[in-house]
């Protein structure tokens, strides 16, 4: 996946899943958005659905310093390098 | 230091309907809010009992998603109820979050749906590697999600209070609330209850033979509280709330003031969690009298509890004729929804603000023939054109608790 397609993704999946239209890509998303450690453990679910395997509790601890988009698109990307992202997951937030 | 306490505002959710006019409508025109038990896919086939006190009509909520993601059916309900009562008082923003106003709401376990949603993921089919129980279903099941989900969407930070008694849960939450203003601890109080749809609950009560069976085919004939034919209770679901406040600050303000927190009760039976018991249930009225500074026979309305249990009617007949006598119109609500049960207590104390305001009294529906057992009581049993000054709220609940609330008309 490029860049731009998870960062599509993201923003398809914060309009639908937290009723955030186009937040800025470097916007403090707890600060401007609301976005709070609630939503934080909702996205990792998604995040796993999308990869398609489960992440280690140490993984996840590493999102939990995440505050805008572009933090979030970094730390897939991670991910996907470490563990390439499954085919049967269909690569998708939704 | 003893304070007034007055009401300024109430809302419900019923299964008659949801304004003033509605329910005043419903009641005066015997119509029910009980209908067939609906199907939940896993209890309904193996309740014996069919029937179920229901709100069929949409609700629209406006709650921001901030709010709702920590929400079940049941904190939907009870932040309703509180938004309502919040706008019909007119408290302003920097009072709600002043410290001055408290909540206490509850419900008989939180939200049902969604804990059945937790028992899927580790007992359903559908398990994968994912985690699937959502990082918010504690906060939208907890006991105490409805009174939590109150002070979050509207920033209360004054004291909580969240009882969980069932049958008892809201007239709890009002007492509590009342005692709260009235030894100065709080200016204001938001108090109900609210229960969701939930078959759990019914089978319970159904498995205890407590349930009403004979008119699964006629859902609006049951429950027949004091009537021969009656069978058992109806559960249903529901929410009220009153807005409750210190009256030299009601007045001061302006605010509309519907009527009078006089006395509050409650008790324990000291023994059985399940049976009626005559001695635990006339101690609270009497002991609600006293908190009231009341003589029994200044007593005007009696909403009695009256699930429409064999046993349960009896008993509370004759308690209410070893305090009150034969002079009070007594009425059983439950007659009309069912047993909403953690909201009931709201919800009976409203409608009887509402006849209170409107003086009649409305008839026990489905009394056809007074069982001679519970006879020696003033039954309303037709709409009666009557004043009423003083009216008391009845309710006990499983495990022994009684509560008695006494409210007065404001001149």
């Amino acid at each position: 996946m490029t860049r731009d397609e998870i960062i599509t993704q993201v923003l398809v999946f914060f309009r639908k899943e937290f009723e955030i239209e186009n937040p800025g890509l470097d916007d403090n998303l707890r600060e401007k958005h609301g976005f709070d450690s609630i939503d934080a453990i909702e996205l990792l679910l998604k995040i796993e659905k999308m990869l398609g395997y489960e992440l280690t509790q140490e993984e996840k601890k590493q999102a939990m310093d995440i505050r805008t988009i572009n933090q979030i698109c970094y730390y897939i990307e991670s991910l996907a390098r470490t563990r390439p992202v499954l085919p049967s997951s269909g690569a998708s937030f939704i | 230091m003893e304070r007034r306490v007055v009401i300024t505002a109430c809302s419900s959710i019923t299964p008659i309907g949801r304004t003033k006019e509605e329910i005043l409508h419903n009641l005066v025109h015997g119509i029910s809010g009980v209908k067939a038990l609906r199907e939940d896919g896993l209890l309904s086939p193996y309740i014996h009992s069919k029937v179920f006190g229901t709100i069929d009509y949409p609700i629209v909520y406006d709650f921001k998603r901030q709010h709702r993601k920590t929400m079940g059916p049941v904190a939907y309900y009870a932040c309703q109820v509180a938004k309502e009562v919040i706008e019909g008082a007119g408290l302003d923003q920097a009072f709600v979050t002043s410290g001055r106003l408290g909540v206490a709401f509850g419900s008989t376990h939180g939200s049902p749906t969604v804990q059945r949603d937790i028992y899927r993921t580790f007992f359903g089919a559908s398990r994968t590697e994912f985690s699937t129980i959502g990082a918010v279903d504690y906060l939208k099941s907890m006991v105490h999600t409805t009174a939590v989900n109150i002070t979050k969407m509207f920033g209360i930070t004054g004291r909580v209070i969240s009882s969980c008694t069932a049958c008892t849960t809201s007239s709890q939450s009002i007492g509590y609330g009342y005692e709260a203003i009235k030894y100065g601890m709080q200016d204001a109080m938001l108090c109900g209850g609210a229960d969701e749809y939930d078959t759990t609950t019914v089978a319970v009560f159904d498995n205890l033979l407590a349930c009403s069976t004979a008119f699964n085919d006629s859902p609006h004939l049951t429950p027949r509280p004091f009537d021969t034919k009656r069978d058992g209770l109806v559960v249903g679901e529901g929410a009220g709330a009153v807005m409750l406040e210190e009256y030299g600050y009601a007045r001061k303000r302006g605010a509309p003031v519907l009527a009078e927190v006089i006395g509050f009760a409650c008790n324990n039976n000291g023994g059985d969690l399940i049976l009626p018991n005559l001695n635990g249930i006339r101690d609270t009225i009497r002991i609600g009298l006293k908190d009231a500074k009341l003589n029994a026979d200044e007593m005007d309305f009696i909403s009695a509890h009256a699930t429409g249990t064999k046993m349960g009617d009896v008993i509370e007949a004759q308690a209410i004729y070893d305090v009150y006598g034969n002079l009070p119109g007594v009425v059983g609500l439950k007659s009309y929804m069912g047993h909403t049960m953690g909201s009931c207590g709201a919800i009976e104390t409203i409608i009887a603000i509402y006849l209170m305001e409107e003086g009649f009294i409305a008839p026990t529906l489905n009394l056809d023939e007074i069982d001679e057992r519970c006879a020696m009581i003033n039954h309303v049993a037709k709409l009666r054109e009557h004043p009423i000054r003083v009216a008391t709220i009845q309710n006990f609940a499983f495990g022994g608790v009684n509560t008695s609330l006494i409210i007065k008309k404001m001149p």
